[in-house]
């Protein structure tokens, strides 16, 4: 079932302290020594997300999506971004020193459910994680717009997550790339579909 | 000319301080040649391969400032392994030989070892200056000799060098004599630092104009040290974590009240935000500040801070500033010349608080920019179009988006367009990096237009051979040509070789260069050293064949009139 999929425990990707990309647990082994290839740019298109896949990816699996990281073209990244190991340490120190202090706290509600809880978004690294997490908060199979948008035949969630943006607006989650939407999230809610 | 004495001429000479129009002098006849070499005070050489040490001291045996260059630039992201060469010994023990008058050394990215740095402390009487760059493979010990030895030491500045720190007994050698240190730097230096020898040093100091401490330095002796420096123009503070007593603050803002002196500042190691206000007092006066070391402080500590800093003219900053921060930086400094802001972030795809706005921003609001180095998560053409428009005077510009391969963040399309823009306006830009998604045909605009770059880094970009053919065809001024994870291969590399005779390097990593290709390229060219670098641990796709022969993984090609080298590891092939 596409619902139930989404809310599989799925193994979380904590981002590794040690700062070498090379042995990153959550890069893919995938490797393409050279530029990304130009199909998987059409895929992110028809998600709407920029979240990438493998061209695997198609109605049937969302086991694909178990391997989604923050590098969406799953590359191995050696060596990358480009800044000097004196940099990348200090900050690779701070970082461990300090993300604890880094949060972004929302609240989120289930419609019907009168008491809310409270989910710091900069502890997941995208959307995956995300629906993952409230599964787990909320005990119910939640969809997002991407799945919400493939349209698969016969199988629909029970729940929909949307949020409140910065305009109070409440938008569909999803839509936009997950750096913009930790920009301008203010509060979550999962409503019933239909 | 030649009816004037020798020394007329070589008083002719000393009106040409340019290594370049030197050169050029010393062409003209045998008498100029020998006028000029013995008169040649200061040499640079851009790669240590180059050319043998022994040569340069025999022909400039009076030179007082050497500037010696070792592993290539890409060596900063640790593309080059360890162990691959760029050693100081040579240099150093070939001047100790035959030019003792040596007073300045300059290094970067060299391997020096503490005998060598012992060697150089003993042999010249009249050393002055040691400026070490991102260069490893000495201790605290070498430092130590340096500081007991050079009796006329002026200068001694470590750049991000990996120094193993063997305690904190260096800073005490400096002998009690000495009193004619004018600048200092030991922020690379990882361990405490004895405060009481710190501060006596600072005090017998008069001429000090540079210092930047490590982050072991304590706020009190900070202040302590401030009140006895009232003409520091540069400071790199030491640590400001502790979220201290309010007395520790005010010592401390009273002592930077002093310093009138003051334009630069730096350190500021994960600084507590609490110090901000403590900056206030000199931030008027600032033309140039670095804050990349501190992630601790959010965007409005920054804006906070910045919005002070009316004269700034050079800033390096965390992402963190956030665009609204860059839009402060924009409406307040409207000197900038050099901006650089570096990720924070870039393991998770936490908020990205930087993006093309900023940048379009900071193009609005300040026009004197010239050197930009800017890390994004997005870009787009529209935004390059306007910065371009915007500020036609750069003459560096490097923009690093995070993402491989991304394209306009807004339309979809490859980046070609925007940088595009960027070459075609900026007419005096020496030196550009390109990212995002790329085709050849930035590559067709970067050969057409930009006549005066010199130097050119490229990841993961470009469709095929025609696009580095393009580079080297059009771009008549190149130097330095470095490249990884891109489609060129062995028709790019062999496509204008003798292009390579007038550029001092060329880098490609991750490319579709075979062995064969290079190969060709080390027989038809025997002034250049083609290295074949190998290594066994990377990436496992590089066994793959292309055309039946095995890729090569890492290529460096350098003009030399030294031959190949002798002291290469056993993973370098030399062709």
């Amino acid at each position: 079932m596409l619902g139930m999929a989404e809310c599989k425990g799925r193994s979380q990707h904590s981002p590794s302290s040690s700062m070498d990309s090379s042995n990153h647990p959550a890069l893919s082994t995938t490797a393409s020594p050279c530029r990304p290839d130009r199909q998987n740019l059409s895929t992110d298109l028809r998600l709407g997300l920029s979240l990438s896949t493998s061209p695997s990816l198609s109605s049937s699996s969302l086991h694909e999506a178990e391997s989604i990281i923050s590098n969406p073209r799953n590359q191995v990244l050696f060596n990358w971004p480009p800044i000097k190991p004196f940099l990348r340490s200090a900050l690779a120190a701070s970082a461990s020193r300090h993300r604890l202090q880094r949060t972004l706290f929302v609240k989120v509600y289930m419609e019907g459910l009168p008491i809310g809880r409270k989910l710091d978004l900069l502890l997941l690294v995208g959307y995956d994680s995300l629906l993952v997490k409230l599964c787990h908060m909320f005990k119910t199979p939640i969809t997002y717009a991407a799945i919400y948008h493939q349209q698969v035949p016969g199988v629909k969630a029970a729940h929909i997550l949307t949020y409140e943006d910065q305009d109070g607006d409440w938008m569909m989650v999803g839509d936009v790339p997950w750096e913009l939407f930790l920009t301008s999230v203010k509060k979550l809610k999962i409503t019933r579909v239909g | 000319m030649t009816y004037f004495p020798e020394e007329v001429v070589e008083h002719i000479f000393s009106f040409l301080p340019a290594q370049r129009d030197r050169n050029a002098v010393s062409l003209v006849c045998k008498v100029w040649y020998e006028v000029e070499r013995l008169s040649r005070r200061h040499v640079f050489v851009g790669n240590c391969y180059a050319v043998r040490p022994d040569r340069v001291v025999l022909r400039f045996p009076n030179v007082r400032a050497l500037s010696v260059k070792g592993k290539p630039h890409f060596a900063d992201f640790n593309l080059v392994p360890p162990d691959w060469g760029g050693y100081a010994g040579p240099w150093i023990e070939a001047a100790a030989r035959g030019c003792v008058g040596l007073e300045e050394l300059r290094m970067k990215r060299m391997v020096v070892s503490d005998e060598s740095l012992e060697l150089l402390a003993k042999s010249f009487p009249r050393f002055r200056a040691l400026i070490l760059v991102s260069c490893e493979g000495f201790s605290t010990d070498g430092l130590a000799a340096i500081a007991s030895h050079c009796k006329l030491l002026r200068e001694l500045d470590l750049q991000e060098n990996e120094v193993d720190d063997r305690g904190p007994r260096w800073l005490s050698c400096f002998p009690d004599s000495c009193t004619s240190l004018a600048s200092l730097n030991f922020a690379c230096i990882k361990g405490e630092v004895n405060a009481g020898a710190l501060e006596r040093l600072v005090a017998r100091s008069p001429n000090l104009r540079s210092l930047r401490l490590n982050r072991s330095v304590s706020v009190d002796t900070l202040s302590k040290i401030l009140m006895r420096t009232p003409n520091l123009e540069d400071l790199g503070t030491g640590n400001l974590t502790e979220d201290f007593q309010t007395e520790s603050y005010q010592r401390l803002t009273v002592a930077l009240e002093k310093c009138k002196m003051l334009k630069s500042l730096s350190g500021f190691w994960d600084a507590s935000p609490l110090c901000v206000p403590c900056i206030y007092p000199v931030c008027a006066q600032l033309t140039g500040l670095n804050l990349s070391y501190a992630p601790t402080l959010e965007s409005s500590d920054l804006t906070k801070m910045i919005s002070h800093c009316v004269k700034l003219q050079r800033l390096w900053v965390l992402d963190c500033i956030a665009d609204k921060g860059l839009q402060v930086v924009a409406s307040t400094c409207k000197d900038l010349q050099e901006l650089r802001v570096f990720p924070s972030e870039f393991y998770i795809a936490g908020y990205s608080p930087v993006t093309e706005e900023g940048l379009v921003a900071i193009s609005a609001g300040c026009p004197k920019l010239s050197s930009l180095l800017y890390f994004c998560h997005q870009m787009t053409n529209a935004a390059l179009i306007t910065i371009a428009k915007n500020c036609p005077n750069f003459t560096r510009f490097r923009l690093c988006i995070l993402e491989p391969g991304k394209p306009d963040a807004m339309t979809n399309q490859p980046l070609d367009e925007g940088f595009g823009a960027i070459v075609r306006e900026c007419e005096g830009l020496r030196r550009l990096s390109i990212s995002g998604l790329l085709t050849d045909k930035v590559f067709m605009h970067i050969g057409r237009h930009a006549k005066q770059l010199e130097m050119l880094s490229i990841a993961f970009a470009g469709d095929s051979d025609a696009g580095m053919m393009h580079v080297m065809e059009g771009c008549k001024n190149l130097r330095k040509l470095e490249i990884r994870d891109s489609p060129f291969g062995d028709a790019a590399l062999l496509g204008n070789v003798a292009k390579y005779e007038t550029m001092r390097s060329l880098w490609m990593s991750s490319c579709t260069v075979t062995e064969k290709g290079c190969q060709v390229l080390a027989s038809k060219m025997p002034m250049l050293n083609v290295e074949v670098i190998n290594e066994v641990d990377e990436s496992s796709e590089m066994d793959e064949s292309h055309g039946g022969l095995p890729k090569v993984h890492k290529l460096y090609v350098y003009r030399t009139i030294a031959g190949p080298r002798d002291d290469a590891p056993d993973f370098v092939k030399i062709l």
